[in-house]
């Protein structure tokens, strides 16, 4: 509770200071660059000549610094920054996406003359972030952490227990709920499809979908220019997923009762091998073939898994679960952290963002639950499965697992849960990328 | 109240929410959970299709007329395959059994002499 109110405290203090001071108070100091872009006054001749020069030369140099640059915005979210960073090293919270996106964040809002052309910003063409961010923007990074992430995931749990996966199903509700609940705040049908995806509890998820529904490029039905919503999206949907020890125990406490609590599941069985290779192969040909729009990313994740499961190529498995997943994680931390760039981030879109993404995390949550309570009224007494698990259809892998497996041991220090729990887990991976794919195929 | 209701109008809006959008948000959850149901169903059936194809080829080759495949738990499997393991690659503790201490072949020592341990000097 102490850390729940902590979390939410700085953020409704980081929201009203936003509200409260205008992101250009500090402007007034930039200055025109055409005058800057001005030779300092040349000295000809005298020792008054070459003192002038020197001021002249030490004032420029000054209007160059970040102290002349900054705004509040820029402040506020060095503050933000600093308060990811706190979060994963205190808390840990997520650390390896929080550290990257906390010191992006510190990156991206380093305050710098920004018509000087000094090709330093992230959405300056031509810069070292904006070529890193590429990746972002044109959704390549996003498919390569879903190989990592089928390279290193075991799905035997899911495979013995299929009807499991029907959490990672319900638990869309949060998407398509917050979809709707983003189009009535007044966003565009696209950007709300993005805003939605935050349900899905999936940062590469979210990413892709925001790099190609709310990239600031697309063009409307109306002939106006798409907001530019990536960043917002994946710090929000990030920041909710390092948050589910948080946001998750309560709903599942409210909704789900002490006697479904120490339900203890039937322990799952044993999957050969054969079963484990035909699983990539038959969910890549009928996800991909009912939703073609999901194959970037379902693609890649049973090819990942395919590359682990087969046995015969342990190099490519073993580089895509450990090289190269970490590789594209710290250069889309980085770049999504430097992409909140405070002229870009501070707006109360970012804010409505961040209160539909909380919605979404918790609708999701709530609907994996209710739905789990549901199949056990189908169910026969010992095949039960513990209601708890169907918070972990958001897919959020494996904080959400974890967490049941807690809260599962709090009701009964005999119950593990968190292999019955990784099975919706992954399905939820599954169901968020359909969604995506869904949402994509419509609103593009 | 008036100025709430204006608010609210202002702030949300209803309008968004037509057919389009609705039919978005309701087949859009439909098809997900027809993807993941048909999944379901597909997987259930897998297992059932390798235990057929295992009856079938066992029958054939006569090893037994009605042969039932056990669904094994998994972490049965797991404590079998451990013992067969550790039996095959005979990493398990395998000791002569004997605790006592060996005796030293150098029997004498200066810290065992019994000699340094009385006193010369006898006490009339």
């Amino acid at each position: 509770m102490k850390r729940l109110l902590t979390v939410f405290g700085i953020i409704a203090i980081i929201a009203a200071i936003s509200m409260v001071f205008p992101k250009t108070a500090f402007t007034d100091t930039q200055k025109d660059t055409t005058e800057l872009s001005q030779p300092a006054p040349v000295a000809i001749d005298g020792a008054q000549n070459d003192a002038e020069a020197a001021t002249g030369g030490l004032k420029k140099f000054f209007e160059y610094t970040g102290f002349a640059n900054v705004t509040s915005g820029h402040l506020i979210m060095l503050v933000v920054g600093l308060i990811f960073i706190y979060l994963a090293i205190r808390y840990d919270y997520e650390p390896l996406l929080l550290i990257p996106i906390g010191v992006g964040i510190l990156i991206g809002n380093i305050p710098f003359m920004l018509d000087a052309g000094l090709q330093l910003g992230i959405y300056e063409s031509g810069s070292v972030m904006n070529y890193l961010y590429f990746g972002v923007t044109a959704g390549i990074y996003p498919p390569i952490i879903f190989l990592g992430i089928g390279a290193m995931t075991d799905f035997s749990s899911l495979i013995s227990n299929p009807k499991l996966m029907l959490l990672g199903a319900a638990a869309q509700l949060g998407v398509f709920a917050t979809f709707l609940g983003a189009l009535i705040l007044g966003f565009h049908p696209a950007e709300a499809g993005a805003i939605g995806i935050i349900g899905g509890a999936d940062g590469p998820t979210a990413i892709f979908l925001s790099s190609k529904l709310a990239n600031g490029v697309n063009i409307l039905s109306d002939g106006t220019t798409v907001k530019n919503l990536i960043g917002p999206i994946a710090i929000a949907a990030y920041s909710y997923m390092a948050l589910v020890p948080v946001i998750q125990p309560p709903i599942m406490r409210l909704l789900i009762t002490k006697k479904e609590r120490v339900i203890k599941m039937k322990s799952p069985r044993a999957v050969s091998k054969l079963e484990k290779i035909l699983f990539p192969i038959i969910g890549l040909l009928f996800t991909a073939y009912i939703s073609p729009s999901s194959l970037p990313l379902l693609g890649m994740l049973f090819f990942g898994n395919l590359l682990k499961e087969s046995g015969v190529t342990k190099r490519l498995a073993d580089t895509a679960r450990t090289s190269l997943i970490d590789i594209v994680t710290i250069v889309l931390g980085l770049t999504v952290g430097a992409s909140t760039q405070a002229d870009i981030f501070l707006t109360s879109e970012s804010i409505l963002i961040f209160v539909l993404g909380a919605a979404s995390f918790m609708i999701a949550t709530a609907g994996g639950l209710l739905f789990a309570k549901v199949m056990n009224l189908f169910l026969s007494e010992e095949n039960k499965i513990n209601p708890l698990v169907g918070a972990a259809g958001v897919s959020a892998v494996p904080d959400s697992a974890r967490v049941v497996h807690v809260e599962g041991l709090k009701a009964n220090p005999n119950n593990h849960l968190l292999m019955h729990a990784m099975a919706p887990n992954v399905a939820g991976v599954i169901g968020s990328a359909v969604a995506a794919g869904i949402l994509l195929s419509y609103l593009l | 109240m008036i100025i709430n209701m204006i608010i609210i109008n202002k702030i949300l809006d209803f309008s968004a929410i037509n057919a389009f959008t609705t039919s978005v948000a309701i087949v859009g959850y439909v098809i997900v959970f027809l993807v993941l149901l048909l999944l379901t169903l597909v997987y259930n059936l897998i297992p059932k299709i390798i235990a057929f194809n295992v009856r079938r080829r066992r029958k054939k080759q006569g090893k037994c007329d009605d042969c039932e495949i056990a669904d094994t738990e998994g972490d049965v499997t797991a404590a079998i395959t451990m013992a067969l393991y550790m039996h095959l690659n005979e990493i398990h503790d395998e000791d002569s059994n004997g605790i006592t201490i060996r005796r030293v072949s150098k029997q004498y020592s200066p810290w065992s002499s019994k000699i340094y341990a009385t006193n010369p000097f006898v006490r009339i």
